[in-house]
């Protein structure tokens, strides 16, 4: 028989019930120590108060055999000794007497024994009432072990989080807090603790703020506030997302748990992210004005061109008459025909210029009601004036009794002209009489018109198609890939979408929606 | 050979129609074609004159007919008609041969004065072209020994040294001489030379 170290930790595989059993008298001593022998216990043996207590201390046994009829140090002081001492305070004690009357035994539980053996003892009620005793003490140990490891796990996550957390009792004061609770508080939690949740962190803030917090600690209702400032030590504050949960007892609301994250890091972010946003839009209305610019250079090259075909004829024109009038004989018949050859030529030159300024009037206006087939009308001939000959490749087919819709019909042009430029582009490699696009438009439902840009071009891959509206996405060799993200950020603007399907037929289909002008806005 | 013509080729019609009547009172015959493939179609190797030729056409293009005709050994000047900021392409037109451009709208009598000269260069060229076939014509009627001693001779080598080489008298040779510059129809070596050079370069 061994002395335990009292300080062992409970639960090793070897592990062994330890049994202390205590009695002056060495004749029962004997008796008892060989009762329990064999049964799988370490026994431990003292026959003096005194003794029972060093080894109980030091070794810490589950259950004590305490004899109450002792010399110096009886029964009942032992057990309320082992009881004042917190490091003895669990052992189970049962006592063993020959005392028989009730006070003895209601005196043996006031002291904090478990039970209580009459002696002479029958050797089987001893074994059965030690065996219940260290069940029940063994059953205690593991329910406080897992006490303990909930404890733990409970601490660890709460050190862990990144979230403040807080508990409240029913009145709103702070009962714990968790290291992220300190450190965004600004507070130690011996400043926190006992303290009001809601004076201590929203005294300045609105009192609806104070009132909703309030009612929600003390009625035990749910409360979400995204983005509050929770005021720290001194005048500073901390912007915070919080959170305000009901705890339930068993007598129903107990309090509640505030769990609130600091969000400086997110509005920083937020902020750099707007500002990168911002920066973005700047440069894509820089980016739609160059296009703007570039489109109107490109038309440039082809009004060039449309006007230098009616001055080139009018200039030859000129010159024979020149010639007819220094003849010998005036031919007046071919004289007359030549001016009116020049004169034509002339409305020609001028209506060219019309065209222009009609679309250089119409450069800088806002969303008007327009009529959708007068719109594309006018795109049809811009589309030829840029492709820099007029020739009949854009087919215009527009439903009948269509609506008007409300746009800016610039902005519209510009997205139809782009589609118009990128259809034909992608069947150059067509025979000439087939390079003509479709522009259709028919009514979509009653909200938008749908206007089509059909080509019979080889098509768009998957992959481009996905795509199709970033920026820097293209599929030409001096492309920038800037056109289309411009005519969707174009659309957006206009209250319509873009998008692209394939052609049944072959090639691709591009469609825009135009908003149908509602009555309130005629 | 057909007479001398400005072959017009003009998409534009009040273009076409005006530039035909111009160069009508100008006193030019004149063809004129709406598009490159219907010149293409009308296109003789024994066309004379000068192409007047729009270098932007829907279709074949100024410049693509060009270079079907370099390939197909046309001599034809031709005058590229160009508009607003196409001179990148009337560079690269010059390049392949063409003779001039000009820019529409063009001054009074820039166009024409270019028509001129470059129906005179095709006159010269068609001059030196009637040359090369006479002078190709004569050289045709020399024996095989004639002609051997021909191109001995514009090698510069002496009477002696072709009798020697060709192992007969100096004599012999001397007839063979004098009756290649008969058939030739020169009196000196010097034409001679000149004569078979040109007929040569252009081989």
């Amino acid at each position: 028989m061994s002395l335990n170290n009292g300080e062992m930790p409970a639960q090793t595989s070897a592990w062994q019930e330890q049994i202390l059993l205590v009695d002056d008298n060495p004749q029962n001593l004997k008796v008892l120590y060989e009762t329990l022998d064999g049964r799988g216990y370490k026994l431990l043996v003292a026959d003096h108060g005194e003794k029972a207590l060093n080894i109980a201390q030091k070794s810490h046994p589950d259950l004590i055999l305490l004899d109450i009829m002792m010399p110096e140090m009886d029964g009942y002081e032992v057990c309320e000794r082992l009881k004042a001492n917190p490091a003895t305070r669990e052992i189970s004690v049962i006592f063993l007497s020959a005392l028989e009357d009730t006070d003895s035994k209601v005196r043996a539980f006031d002291a904090g024994g478990v039970d209580y053996i009459a002696k002479p003892f029958q050797i089987r009620e001893v074994i059965a009432r030690v065996e219940t005793h260290l069940t029940i003490q063994r059953l205690k140990k593991e329910l406080q072990e897992r006490n303990r490891a909930l404890q733990i796990d409970k601490e660890r996550i709460l050190n862990a989080m990144g979230e403040g957390i807080y508990g409240l009792d029913a009145q709103g004061h702070i009962l714990f807090a968790n290291p992220a609770a300190q450190r965004i508080s600004g507070y130690t939690e011996q400043d926190l603790v006992g303290q009001d949740f809601v004076s201590l962190h929203f005294a300045s803030a609105e009192p609806e703020l104070r009132e909703s917090l309030q009612d929600a600690v003390a009625s035990g209702q749910w409360l979400r506030l995204p983005q509050v400032l929770m005021s720290q030590p001194g005048e500073a504050q901390v912007p915070v997302d919080l959170s305000v949960s009901p705890t339930q007892g068993d007598e129903g609301h107990e309090g509640a748990v505030v769990v609130f994250r600091d969000i400086r890091e997110d509005l920083e972010r937020q902020a750099e992210l707007e500002q990168a946003r911002r920066k973005l839009e700047e440069q894509k209305s820089q980016l739609a004005q160059f296009s703007r610019l570039s489109t109107m250079g490109e038309m440039a090259a082809g009004i060039a061109h449309e006007l230098n075909q009616p001055l080139t004829a009018v200039s030859n024109y000129a010159q024979v008459a020149g010639r007819l009038v220094n003849a010998e004989s005036l031919d007046r018949e071919t004289m007359a025909e030549t001016l009116q050859k020049i004169e034509r030529q002339a409305h020609r030159a001028s209506e060219v210029l019309r065209r222009i300024r009609s679309f250089i009037r119409k450069h800088a206006s806002g969303k008007e009601q327009v009529s959708v087939a007068t719109l594309l009308q006018e795109t049809q001939l811009l589309a030829e004036l840029d492709a820099a000959y007029p020739t009949d490749m854009v087919k215009l087919k527009v439903a009948p009794d269509l609506p008007p819709v409300c746009v800016d019909p610039v902005a519209i042009q510009q997205v139809a002209l782009n589609l118009i430029r990128n259809g034909l582009e992608a069947q150059a490699d067509l025979p000439m009489d087939e390079q003509f696009l479709c522009l259709e438009a028919d009514l979509a439902n009653d909200q938008f018109v749908e206007v089509r840009v059909i080509d019979r071009g080889p098509g768009l891959s998957q992959e481009v198609a996905q795509h199709l509206f970033s920026p820097f996405v293209t599929t030409k060799a001096h492309g920038m890939g800037i056109g289309l993200s411009l005519c969707y950020s174009i659309m957006q603007s206009q209250g319509g979408q873009i998008g692209h399907r394939p052609n049944p037929e072959g090639g691709s289909i591009f469609f825009f929606t135009l908003p149908v002008s509602q009555p309130s806005e005629a | 050979m057909t007479e001398p013509q400005v072959y017009v080729v003009e998409d534009d019609e009040a273009v076409r129609d005006s530039l035909q009547l111009l160069l009508k009172t100008e006193g030019y015959k004149v063809a004129s074609f709406p598009e490159a493939t219907s010149f293409l179609e009308a296109w003789s190797p024994d066309m004379n004159g000068c192409i007047v030729l729009d270098i932007r056409m829907p279709g074949m293009s100024g410049m693509e007919l060009q270079k079907e005709l370099v390939s197909r050994g046309s001599e034809l000047p031709i005058i590229f008609v160009t508009g607003h900021g196409d001179v990148p392409l009337a560079v690269e037109a010059m390049q392949l041969g063409a003779v001039d451009f000009v820019q529409k709208p063009y001054r009074d009598q820039e166009l024409l004065e270019k028509i001129r000269k470059a129906m005179e260069l095709d006159a010269q060229r068609q001059d030196l072209r009637v040359e090369k076939q006479e002078i190709q014509r004569r050289m045709d009627t020399l024996t095989p020994r004639e002609r051997e001693i021909m191109e001995m001779m514009i090698d510069g080598n002496a009477n002696k040294v072709i009798a020697i080489d060709l192992n007969i008298s100096q004599r012999t040779v001397e007839i063979h001489r004098s009756r290649v510059m008969q058939k030739m129809g020169t009196h000196s070596l010097a034409q001679l030379v000149r004569m078979v050079m040109l007929v040569r370069n252009s081989a």
